[in-house]
């Protein structure tokens, strides 16, 4: 999962990186920035290209902060509703690089990548000098002192520092991308202007300070906190949606989404329930059930469910007794392929006739386009 | 070594002992898969269950086996330890099944492969399979049928509806490799063009693939430069996934213009893949051609 800047820089100041003075802000009102200015107002969403769609705002002054905060605040950027906004002291007269340590997947090793034009528009050069190392520190400095040897001689402590730091967050913290661009090299050194840092939320799992840091934001990782915290995911793709997604398998689940989007449906969530885990207990359903009745625009719930090992016989009962708990209003179409799939719709049929249980995916579809004009 | 497998390729079960491992080993019996052993998760296993020998570590079943291929049936904390041990005791092919690997370690076990010149095929995938003959893992067997088609894919279920409707068509697979949804892995979609090319039961390429990574890319590199006479088709999930959030699979992750649908379809189309936005129209498609 990608962390908003103001988490990737945290992150990466424990590992030594510099970062310029900055106050996290969700309130426009009664806020007043400290110093003399200029400031930079930025959205704290987990996307990139920030500056191109709108959610970096450069200030003069005190004014124009607030200004910047009242138009980003409460509003959406790329998908994603700005809660916060990150309130930074401008770096004056500093040159703008690029640093950043990928995990190569093709080399199961870490390429490294800088250059001296920093700034929002290199991912569009596209050219930057990198090299690639086995995934240990002193192999991955080894390849950074090549690359850094094109660098200007008054800049080349400044940037191996910088370079160290980058190195230990990637290896210690398990990451899979740490980048800072710009990275602005001043007088005083190096001091990273932005971060992008991608976790894995499988390391999550298990090292108590990543999970942490991803459960203190529940407003900028709604859905990664469900994940930690439920086992599963669930995905709200728009609020607005007015088919919630009761299925299994994240492929399956991301071309149910697809499909209905380009049929003019417009599905509220993206849902990898992992029936397999199920285990005889209907909480799973009870809790997806329950997120998808909360949205007031949902006309229709589509489970979906292509059973290889979970026995559908099973999943038809514990659908039952969900349905049975949360009381759900709404009208549901269940398609169930696989493993048991008479079983379930023999058990939905005679404890929730209403549900119109259907062989394939394209009549699901079908039916759920009647519902929603109905 | 995916080249050289048959229904006679001798295959142990590593966690045969726990729950899925002992279920998964009947189903793939049943299938026609040759298991000839599994090691246990605890010291106080039997010497052998369902009338297949159980060994105390990976080293003394290859010993005791022969075998050449293993499919790991351990949580994800475990599975670097398993996997460079199955390596070091000459295992050629291994499949991992569990997700939640964390990814510096799937780094780890994919050094160890190469180091061993040995295949890896996961994390977070169901697995492979020869259709009608054998299969290492657990793809059902409704969508499995015989036929013409080599199929690989990122995604279990994804596949899975894609073989169910292909079978329901009249078509099938002559061979399917699930590579898995992490973003660090064994086996990827471009290692397997040379292997699909060269295989004479294979007429056409179906490629499986979704938002996040750079591995369709590489494929679409991989077969611009390889003249080949078989068509590829590919469908893309993901299309409205939302940036900077894994969906589902942790490789399943678009940020900027990263592992968007757009970039993955545009090289593939370039390459000469005709890319499908639905499941129905990639079967259509495949009928057809």
């Amino acid at each position: 999962m990608l962390l908003v800047e103001a988490d990737g820089k945290s992150l990466l100041a424990r590992h030594g990186i510099r970062v310029p003075a900055a106050a996290l802000v969700r309130q426009a009102e009664g806020f007043c920035p400290e110093g003399p200015g200029p400031w930079v107002v930025k959205a704290q969403v987990p996307v990139g290209g920030r500056g191109k769609a709108g959610g970096i705002a450069f200030c003069r002054d005190a004014e124009a902060v607030t200004e910047a905060l009242r138009r980003l605040l409460g509003g959406t950027l790329r998908g994603h509703p700005v809660t916060m906004c990150l309130v930074e002291q401008a770096v004056a007269g500093a040159e703008e690089h690029y640093l950043s340590l990928l995990v190569d997947p093709v080399s199961y090793g870490v390429r490294i990548a800088w250059t001296r034009a920093g700034g929002i528009e290199v991912e569009k050069a596209g050219e930057i000098a990198s090299r690639l190392a086995p995934p240990e520190e002193g192999a991955i400095l080894v390849a950074a002192e090549e690359l850094l040897a094109e660098a200007p001689p008054r800049d080349r402590v400044a940037l191996r520092e910088a370079t160290v730091s980058l190195v230990r967050a990637l290896l210690r913290d398990g990451l899979l991308l740490a980048e800072v661009n710009p990275l602005f090299l001043g007088p005083d050194g190096a001091v990273a202007g932005d971060a992008k840092v991608v976790l894995d939320l499988n390391l999550a799992e298990t090292r108590a300070d990543l999970r942490d840091l991803v459960l203190a934001r529940p407003d900028a990782y709604p859905d990664a906190v469900r994940k930690l915290e439920e086992g599963f995911d669930y995905v709200e793709i728009d609020p607005e949606g007015e088919v919630g997604l009761v299925t299994t398998g994240a492929g399956l689940s991301m071309v149910v989404v697809d499909e209905m989007q380009a049929a003019g449906l417009k599905p509220l969530n993206f849902c990898d329930l992992r029936t397999g885990q199920l285990r005889g207990d209907p909480a799973r359903l009870v809790r997806v059930l329950g997120w998808i009745a909360e949205r007031p625009q949902v006309r229709v719930v589509l489970v979906n469910i292509f059973a290889g090992i979970t026995d559908l016989g099973e999943f038809g009962r514990l659908l039952s007794d969900a349905l049975d708990r949360t009381g759900l209003r709404l009208p549901v179409v269940a398609r169930l392929v696989g493993n048991g799939a008479a079983a379930g719709r023999a058990e939905l049929e005679r404890r929730h006739p209403a549900v119109a249980v259907v062989d394939s995916l394209p009549e699901a579809l079908t039916r759920i386009a009647a519902l929603r004009a109905s | 070594m995916i080249a050289s497998l048959s229904a006679r390729t001798p295959v142990l079960v590593l966690g045969l002992t726990g729950r899925m491992g002992r279920a998964h080993a009947a189903h793939m019996r049943r299938y026609g898969t040759n298991i000839v052993g599994g090691t246990a998760l605890r010291a106080d296993a039997p010497a052998e269950q369902d009338g297949i020998p159980v060994f105390a570590d990976i080293a003394a079943a290859v010993a005791g086996t022969g075998a050449q291929a293993a499919i790991a049936m351990v949580p994800p904390a475990g599975m670097r330890a398993a996997a460079e041990a199955a390596f070091a005791a000459g295992i050629r092919l291994l499949v991992t099944i569990a997700e939640g690997v964390p990814v510096h370690d799937s780094i780890a076990i994919g050094r160890a492969a190469r180091a061993a010149g040995a295949t890896w095929v996961g994390p977070s995938t169901p697995g492979l399979a020869l259709p009608g003959r054998m299969k290492i893992g657990f793809l059902p067997d409704v969508s499995l049928r015989p036929g013409d088609v080599a199929l690989m894919s990122k995604s279990g279920t994804l596949s899975y509806e894609v073989g169910y409707r292909m079978a329901q068509r009249g078509l099938g697979q002559s061979l399917w490799i699930g590579v898995g949804g992490d973003p660090v892995k064994g086996v990827r979609f471009a290692d397997l063009l040379p292997v699909f090319l060269a295989d004479p039961a294979t007429r056409a390429i179906v490629l499986v693939g979704e938002v996040g990574g750079a591995e369709e890319e590489e494929f679409a590199a991989a077969l611009a430069a390889t003249p080949s006479a078989k068509p590829v088709f590919a469908i893309i999930a993901g299309r409205e996934a939302k940036e900077g959030v894994s969906m589902g699979h942790a490789g399943a992750l678009t940020w900027g213009e990263f592992g968007t649908h757009a970039a993955k379809q545009a090289r593939l189309t370039a390459a000469g893949v005709r890319c499908c936005a639905t499941v129905e129209a990639l079967v259509e498609a495949l009928a057809a051609g």
